[in-house]
């Protein structure tokens, strides 16, 4: 599996202007999908982030769901011109979600499994500190490529 | 109450319970997302909440269909039920006003929205 090959340009939005948490959310949401559906999807976000925040740490939030409005896995990217507050567990403002959203019924588990890898490349791009570097969605995306094919090479 | 309010509420239900089997699945505990038990606990009081304000009957159908196959609530694609993968009578083959179930399973059935 191919995270960067499920990364769609037209939904990277690296200029985000910093805003509530959870308008963020839905914006990022409203890039995958519209009214009613995009209402539920936003719903089951906000009550998985009442769980404990997606804010994984550093820099990066990762929220997510299942939903029935989506029949395949969907991801959104953005990353705010300023960090905004998403009660990380490092408690450090956030500048980059990934937000996904996967089927209900989902052959192979893809959802848990690219929910891994975004862990994965996440930790990658603060540990070299890459949060900032690409300007574009298309940077980004070779960006998250070229991180995959270092990871593969490591193994 | 009105179908499609009863039908979101079934939606948001169904997502829920996805949410909650989620956090049990020891792939999504290995990734390292923390849950506190106390929202945990919310998440529940929360599900129950939303259960009433289903009419009974339905949240009855949606609680015996969820113990049967875990999942509830089937989408309906080109025509095919896809909790069984059994075609769909004429009548279904669309979106109706009413909420409907599968004749050959029984799950609820829900037309995406294109």
């Amino acid at each position: 599996m191919n995270l960067a090959s499920l990364l769609l340009k037209e939904r990277i939005n690296l200029s985000i202007k910093p805003g509530k948490k959870n308008k963020v959310i839905e914006d990022l949401v409203y890039s995958i999908k519209k009214e009613e559906d995009a209402e539920l999807i936003v719903s089951t976000l906000l009550k998985r982030e009442e769980l404990g925040s997606t804010g994984i740490g550093k820099g990066i939030a990762i929220p997510h769901c299942r939903s029935l409005a989506v029949d395949k896995l969907e991801i959104a990217v953005g990353r705010t011109t300023k960090p905004i507050n998403f009660n990380a567990i490092d408690k450090k403002p956030v500048s980059l979600i990934f937000l996904i959203i996967a089927p209900p019924q989902d052959p192979g588990n893809q959802y848990l499994i690219t929910l891994g890898k975004i862990v994965q490349i996440a930790k990658e791009l603060t540990k070299k500190d890459l949060l900032h570097q690409p300007k574009t969605p298309e940077e980004f995306i070779e960006l998250i490529n070229q991180i995959e094919k270092d990871l593969r090479k490591r193994k | 109450m009105s179908t499609e309010i009863v039908e979101m509420h079934l939606k948001l239900l169904f997502d829920l319970d996805n949410l909650l089997s989620d956090l049990d699945e020891p792939k999504y505990k290995e990734i390292g997302f923390k849950i506190r038990d106390e929202e945990r606990l919310s998440l529940l009081r929360a599900r129950k909440e939303l259960l009433r304000k289903i009419p009974p009957e339905m949240a009855e159908v949606y609680e015996r269909l969820k113990k049967r196959y875990e999942q509830a609530i089937a989408f309906v694609e080109n025509g095919f039920c896809f909790g069984c993968f059994q075609r769909l009578p004429t009548q279904l083959l669309t979106r109706t006003k009413e909420i409907n179930t599968c004749p050959n399973c029984g799950r609820i059935l829900y037309w995406r929205k294109r």
